[in-house]
């Protein structure tokens, strides 16, 4: 999950560039249209049972094909909302020419054949699964066409060059001969898988760079999608949790005989840190939990506040010691010489990632086996701390993924919650499904924490950046994801992912240095979508906001000089900066705000309209722009760029604080996201700047906070170095 | 590990009638259980959403008696004798032009809060037919944590357009 910034950026200009076709750019309006006039009828199906078809023929891990042509394609990334299992297994069928309205989605199971071929690694997240798995995809779809193919050319004693496959045919070319998928797939599955699968021409697929029917959207309309929190086993019970409100304390008592007392409950099972109580019903064992009258042990954080907290964040920033991963040139020496040298400090608050769906899974655990159905992003990694909390081999663990996941963010990385649900059933000896209320869910969550970035920059004459200094001080987010990383954090002191935005550095400075304290806090901290880049590009993206305005620059243009030098970049702000009409008279109390950034192996620019006015900002419009290399799918693209949007938007409004070790915002009436009235109009277009595949998924919210602080201070004056803007006594306004 | 034993208090559990989607039901649970909770746990209709438990991001939108409620803060007792309306028992009624609405404009991303999103377009359709954007803005108070917002505002002006020509054409179906 490193970021791999030099080998993305190696091939942005390359001369591949200009044999790419680039696509008419597909804003807003235009995507609609598109849907509204050729709504195709016909759509894969998701089987939530993921049960084998009867004589179904497997031509490998991904693709199996039953006699009665269903084609069934398996999903190996969580399906959190971006799209992704209509994105991947449409391209595996495009490759292999079956016909769309054959296909069957299943949900893989934990197995090493699902893992991320980068990263060998089965896991959804850091907006990596286009990136990772377009090739493999494409590889897949084109050996099982190849077996389907040779299997046929056997059958009719000719040479397999004169056969092709088409909407689930192999067919021989110049000729009406024709023998279906189904027919010829048990003989394909004999033959031995190709080495090297020959792809098809770009130009030959149908669907690639075409807005694709959702196959998850109709049972998302209708109330037949089963979510995690939906799912249901034969004989199963339902537990409900209460764990201490503050971080790391623990049950101090509990009225048992009102809990024996309370309908519904079958049992009460202790868990680290608190009690679950285990009914007929969810409603039921949640009323329990009310009842049985919970005291907590503070434990060693009882006296947690956030301003205390943060003081210690101060004095680190202050003091050090740091670990320096970016050295280029001489910074200091530049700073210290510097004509003319400019220092801000900014600071990112903790938050959560408050998916709409509570954490929840269902297990079942005996002896000798445990089965959980969960709605997770980290299948391997559930597996493993399954492994390790329950003492059982390989295969006595299956890690099964819901089918509908109501949203990920990167939460449901982390088994906790799994390995918890395991653990009490288990204990009482059936399935259960365990559901965290939202105020275990707030409090449990593992934060994206608070950080402190000091910049300082040296300017020349001309007011361009010569010098830049960067301290960040952040506690860890890769290691709940990613355990592995553990010796670098120990031995290096430097999260990776959390100088994300710090070592992918788009813009020409020649002396550039960063520190880096990795701060320890005594609360869970990880990845939440956008990960180091949201809070450092929103330091970064404002300062250079700063050093444009000491420099006496608009702060677009100062932008075109810095990235002068890439004409890729450059043409995805100046595109944005249309769209935006940046250079049309600003009313009074009205400003735009711009920011850029290269980030998950893209490029964007955003710019962002407020209005000012009594303590309320109005965001009207948020203009984005995004180079992800090639468009899969445009309307499934322009959907997480919409969404990024207004989640970079939450995290302008409202933060996560602690009060005597508790989490004060521990439900959606204190944690309080953006609503429809407040949201902006929201314009969306991709470049197509023929470089490698980026991410879509995390792009958006990076440079969101940026660009409307620097929006404030083009229409007020009023420079933002913190969020969220209850800081700075500024609410969110309803515009519409 | 405590395990409880047999009680009186689930004999005395009291009977409550409703209709649900067009069907008269009859469910026996404590007084206070919300409704959300009958829904999904008695009646087995999961499509309506648990997001907060304190009626603050209406992922468990439903109608009662044709007004949307958010469920989880709305007693069993409170629902005795209505009509209730799940998003399960919208297809058979002029509502199903939303889900259609909702499936042209591909609003849904995780779609968890979706359910409750529809339910409360439809009771805002049922009292304005054709609402202006601060119209939408000011009824629509669901959460969507992917940020749908834009899609759901084209999507429940799509729904109100198609509503709107199926009403006032000729010989067009009655609501």
């Amino acid at each position: 999950m490193a970021p791999d910034c030099a080998d993305r950026f190696a091939g942005c200009d390359g001369p591949e560039l200009s044999r790419r076709r680039f696509i008419e750019l597909i804003g807003h309006g235009s995507g609609a249209l598109l849907l509204s006039a050729s709504w195709p009828a016909w759509a894969a199906v998701v089987d939530g049972s993921g049960a084998a078809r009867s004589g179904e023929a497997g031509l490998n891990a991904w693709v199996r094909v039953a006699p009665d042509e269903t084609v069934t394609i398996v999903v190996s990334q969580a399906e959190i909302g971006q799209g992704i299992s209509t994105t991947l297994p449409s391209l595996l069928a495009d490759e292999l020419g079956a016909s769309w309205s054959s296909v069957r989605l299943v949900t893989a199971p934990y197995d090493p054949a699902y893992r991320n071929p980068r990263l060998n690694w089965m896991f959804t997240g850091n907006s990596e699964s286009v990136q990772s798995f377009y090739d493999l995809m494409r590889a897949m779809g084109a050996a099982a066409r190849d077996m389907l193919v040779r299997a046929a050319a056997s059958h009719w004693r000719i040479d397999p060059q004169m056969c092709a496959t088409s909407e689930g045919f192999v067919v021989e070319r110049g000729s009406q001969r024709r023998i279906s998928f189904g027919r010829i797939a048990s003989a394909a599955a004999q033959l031995d898988p190709p080495r090297n699968p020959t792809l098809r021409a770009d130009a030959e697929l149908r669907w690639l760079g075409r807005a694709m029917p959702r196959v998850d959207v109709p049972a998302k309309v209708d109330g037949s999608a089963v979510f995690g929190i939906d799912y249901a086993v034969p004989g199963m019970l339902i537990a409900a949790v209460r764990t201490s409100p503050t971080v790391g304390g623990s049950l101090r008592s509990y009225d048992e005989a009102a809990a024996r007392r309370s309908p519904g409950v079958k049992a009460v099972v202790a868990v680290p840190g608190g009690v679950a109580v285990v009914a007929d019903t969810f409603w039921r064992a949640r009323r329990a939990l009310a009842v049985m009258k919970c005291e907590f042990e503070g434990g060693p954080n009882a006296a947690l506040d956030s301003p205390a907290l943060m003081a210690q964040f101060r004095a680190r920033l202050e003091q050090g010691p740091f670990a320096t991963p970016v050295q280029q040139g001489d910074a200091l020496r530049k700073l210290a010489q510097g004509a003319r040298t400019l220092t801000a400090d900014y600071e990112n608050p903790f938050l959560a990632h408050a998916t709409m769906e509570p954490m929840n899974c269902t297990a079942h655990v005996t002896a000798l086996r445990c089965e959980v159905w969960a709605p997770t992003q980290g299948q391997e990694l559930a597996f493993f701390a399954l492994k390790s909390a329950l003492g059982l081999e390989d295969k006595q663990i299956a890690v099964n993924r819901t089918p509908y996941i109501g949203g990920g963010f990167g939460r449901r990385l982390i088994p906790d919650f799994i390995v918890q649900a395991a653990l009490i059933s288990r204990a009482v000896g059936a399935p259960v499904k365990t559901i965290w209320d939202r105020e275990e869910d707030l409090r449990r969550d593992q934060f994206r924490p608070a950080t402190l970035v000091r910049l300082r920059a040296a300017l020349d004459g001309a007011g361009l950046l010569q010098a830049l200094h960067a301290r960040v001080v952040s506690p860890t987010i890769l290691l709940p994801v990613f355990p592995g990383i553990a010796p670098v954090l120990r031995d290096q002191k430097i999260d990776p992912s959390a100088l994300e935005g710090m070592t992918e550095w788009p813009y020409e400075v020649e002396h550039r240095r960063v520190d880096f304290h990795l701060m320890d806090v005594p609360i869970p901290t990880s990845v939440l979508r956008a990960t180091g880049y949201g809070p450092n590009i929103f330091a970064l993206e404002s300062f250079i906001d700063e050093i444009a305005a000491a420099a006496g620059v608009d702060p677009l243009a100062y932008r075109q000089r810095l990235l002068a030098a890439n004409p890729r970049a450059l043409r995805v702000l100046e595109r944005a900066a249309a769209l935006a009409e940046w250079q049309k008279p600003r009313a009074s109390g009205a400003g735009k705000g711009v920011a850029f950034a290269a980030a998950f192996g893209s490029l964007i620019a955003q710019v962002t309209d407020v209005a000012v006015s009594d303590g309320q900002v109005h965001v009207k419009r948020v203009v984005s722009v995004v180079d992800c290399g090639r468009v899969l799918d445009p309307l499934i693209a322009a959907a997480g760029i919409e969404g990024g949007v207004v989640f970079g938007l939450a995290g302008c409004k409202s933060e996560i604080t602690f009060e005597q070790g508790r989490v004060v915002q521990d439900n959606l009436n204190r944690y309080v996201m953006p609503y429809l009235a407040e949201s902006p109009e929201l314009i969306t277009e991709f470049v197509e700047g023929g470089g490698k595949l980026g991410g879509v998924g995390e792009v958006s919210p990076v440079t969101v906070a940026a660009s409307l602080a620097n929006a404030i201070y083009a229409a007020s004056g009023e420079r933002l170095r913190s969020m969220p803007l209850s800081r700075h006594g500024l609410t969110l306004g309803a515009w519409r | 590990m405590m395990t409880a034993g047999h009680r009186d208090e689930e004999l005395l559990v009291p009977t409550y009638r409703l209709t649900v989607n067009g069907r008269a039901r009859v469910v026996q649970v404590e007084a206070a259980t919300p409704l959300l909770w009958v829904i999904r746990e008695q009646l087995g209709l999961t499509g309506t959403k648990f997001g907060c438990g304190v009626a603050a991001c209406g992922a468990c939108t439903v109608h009662v008696d044709g007004g949307a409620v958010r469920s989880c803060s709305f007693p069993i007792e409170a629902a005795s004798g209505k009509s209730i309306m799940t998003i399960e028992g919208i297809a058979p009624t002029r509502w199903r032009a939303l889900q259609a609405a909702w499936i042209a404009e591909q609003v849904p991303q995780c779609g968890y809060c979706q359910s409750g999103m529809i339910m409360s377009a439809a009771a805002l359709l049922s009292e304005i037919p054709r609402p202006t954007r601060a119209d939408i803005a000011a009824a629509i108070t669901n959460v969507c944590r992917c940020g749908t917002y834009q899609r759901v505002e084209k999507a429940i002006m799509r729904a109100a357009a198609a509503l709107d020509a199926t009403t006032s054409a000729p010989g067009g179906a009655a609501p």
